[in-house]
């Protein structure tokens, strides 16, 4: 568990983080969203200590992270960045087995788990294993930086814009991914986007933060029905709020039985988004879609007017 | 990958051609001397002596790679001890004072380095080394403070953030990704200091440059020909070796 409270960092006469005060509890995801200069990357970056803060306390499993060795500290802390910051000279499996073989792993055991990481992201051993940074795509390049963080297993990863520089359909991908992986290894993510979809889409916990102060913070949803004031509203996307939250709904959550009227042509799985089930209704100019289940059985359906009430009754 | 490697090996045996061709040059040249008195003849023709003799050519050689052999050792641990110093933490206030000192030796002539250097240390091998040391050591210094200036900070912040101490980041991230730019550096200062070590003869240093300060004592051009020729063989094959060796370190740091 992580523990910010009343945490701020001065740069001589700038302010760049605020007084903030966070908890991200252990297996959690955190998202920290903002506008560039913010001070999200400065309050990631106080967390593995590579930035000292100025005033308040930053706890790590109810220690504060003053009574760590940095360096040891560090070890135990993924760390991934917009640009890789891989290592040149060094090839991907020598990237990737960096921190355990910091932590003095045998050769076996660094060689085994390099492997295991380089299966878990899609870099086959035999293709990527001896390949330099410069040969990988950007996607490629950061698959091994998150294999690299994730080498010796730490409790915490920080993530600092890590898709930044990608394009859409990458990005996209390795999002999909990181979701993925996450619901496996339940680690404790705190993730910098100025990205507003990347956040809902991953986030267990949203920070919105402005003028190196929070704005708000809670679950994505609540964010999205209930924004504080204009700035986390644009944020979320404004009149593009209601699909948003769509995005966020499961069909399986608010379908109706099979009524006795003719099954609709249309068909959906239930573990689709509402945004997907209002996509799909435009599409085959249709209000209504047959629910199914992971065997294309019928399990329920589904009407456009059910979800406009069901959105107006969260809203309220 | 396959033909990749292949073209890679074609290149690396290409490129020790050059260093060996000149190499090879100056032992002819070195062993050959002697023999080779009808060239030089034709260049003075009334000089009772047309090849340089108070000492075998091999022994100038040895004597010329040692003086900057250890000229080079000194200037390469002192330049790139105080480029590193100056760019850690601790050392930075430093980095404007080194840059200058190490300017400051390069404009000062090897001459008066010289002329300053007999009084104080007498006649032979010592002032030639010093006067080498403080010409040799700018582009040294400079270079190993340019390449580790240039180390991408975000692979240094990478670094940190993984748990490497400042030690280990030195030594196996900014060191060797540094490393083709220093080099640069000791290839000019030792090339350099090949070429100026000759002056060491006229301090009683005997080396490659003894035949040529005869020469010009003597009014014996084929003494003077004889020195400039194995120095600058000597010059071409060290440059050309260095050449070969920074093309390796690049082709292995390529697109860094």
């Amino acid at each position: 568990m992580i523990e910010l409270s009343h945490v701020s960092k001065h740069f001589g006469e700038e302010t760049a983080v605020d007084d903030i005060t966070l908890r991200i509890a252990k297996g959690k995801f955190c998202a920290l969203v903002g506008t560039s200069g913010c001070g999200k990357s400065t309050t990631l970056r106080m967390i593995n200590r590579l930035i000292e803060h100025s005033a308040g306390e930053i706890t790590l499993d109810g220690q504060l992270i003053e009574n760590y060795d940095p360096v040891k500290l560090r070890r135990r802390i993924g760390y991934v960045i917009q640009s890789t910051g891989l290592f040149p000279h060094w090839t991907v499996a020598r990237n990737i087995g960096l921190v355990p073989r910091l932590l003095k792993w045998s050769g076996e055991d660094v060689t085994s788990r390099v492997s295991e990481l380089m299966n878990l992201l899609g870099l086959p051993v035999a293709e990527f294993a001896h390949k330099y940074p410069h040969q990988l795509s950007g996607g490629q390049a950061q698959r091994v930086g998150v294999a690299r963080a994730l080498a010796a297993d730490p409790d915490i990863l920080l993530m600092d814009e890590p898709f930044g520089a990608l394009d859409p359909i990458t990005r996209e991908k390795l999002q999909d991914e990181l979701a993925k992986l996450q619901a496996r290894m339940h680690k404790t993510v705190v993730f910098v986007t100025h990205d507003m979809d990347e956040a809902l889409k991953l986030a267990d916990h949203l920070v919105v933060m402005r003028d190196g102060g929070i704005v708000q913070q809670g679950t994505p949803l609540a964010l999205l029905q209930h924004p504080a004031d204009p700035f986390v509203e644009s944020l979320l996307g404004g009149l593009e709020r209601g699909l948003k939250q769509a995005a966020l709904t499961r069909i399986k959550d608010h379908m109706s039985s099979l009524g006795p009227t003719l099954p609709a042509q249309s068909r959906i799985p239930g573990d689709f988004s509402l945004r997907q089930a209002l996509s799909m209704m435009l599409r085959d100019h249709s209000d209504r879609l047959t629910v199914v289940d992971q065997q294309d059985v019928p399990i329920g359906e589904l009407s456009l007017r059910k979800i406009v009430k069901e959105a107006q009754l969260d809203k309220g | 990958m396959r033909n990749n490697k292949s073209v890679e090996q074609h290149l690396t045996r290409r490129g020790w051609a050059l260093p060996l061709v000149w190499g090879a040059l100056l032992l002819v040249g070195v062993l050959g001397m002697p023999y080779m008195e009808g060239v030089f003849r034709w260049m003075e023709a009334d000089a009772r002596q047309v090849i340089y003799n108070r000492a075998e050519f091999y022994t100038l050689l040895a004597r010329h790679l040692l003086v900057v052999g250890v000229a080079a050792l000194v200037t390469i641990s002192v330049g790139v001890l105080a480029g590193i110093a100056v760019t850690r933490q601790r050392g930075r206030d430093f980095l404007p004072l080194v840059g200058q000192l190490a300017s400051l030796g390069q404009t000062f002539p090897p001459v008066a380095v010289l002329a300053l250097a007999v009084p104080v240390l007498g006649f032979g091998t010592l002032p030639i080394i010093v006067a080498l040391m403080l010409y040799g050591l700018l582009p040294i210094v400079r270079n190993t403070l340019v390449g580790l200036q240039d180390v991408n900070a975000d692979i240094k912040q990478a670094a940190l953030a993984m748990g490497m101490t400042p030690w280990q980041i030195l030594r196996r991230v900014e060191l060797p990704l540094a490393a083709p730019v220093i080099l640069a550096g000791v290839r000019t200062s030792v090339t350099i200091n090949i070429a100026t070590a000759a002056l060491g003869a006229t301090v009683g240093a005997s080396n490659l440059g003894d035949p040529i300060i005869a020469g010009i004592v003597n009014g014996n051009m084929a003494y003077v020909l004889q020195g400039a020729l194995l120095i600058a063989l000597l010059a071409l094959t060290v440059d050309s070796a260095f050449d070969v060796y920074q093309q390796r370190l690049r082709t292995r740091l390529s697109a860094s």
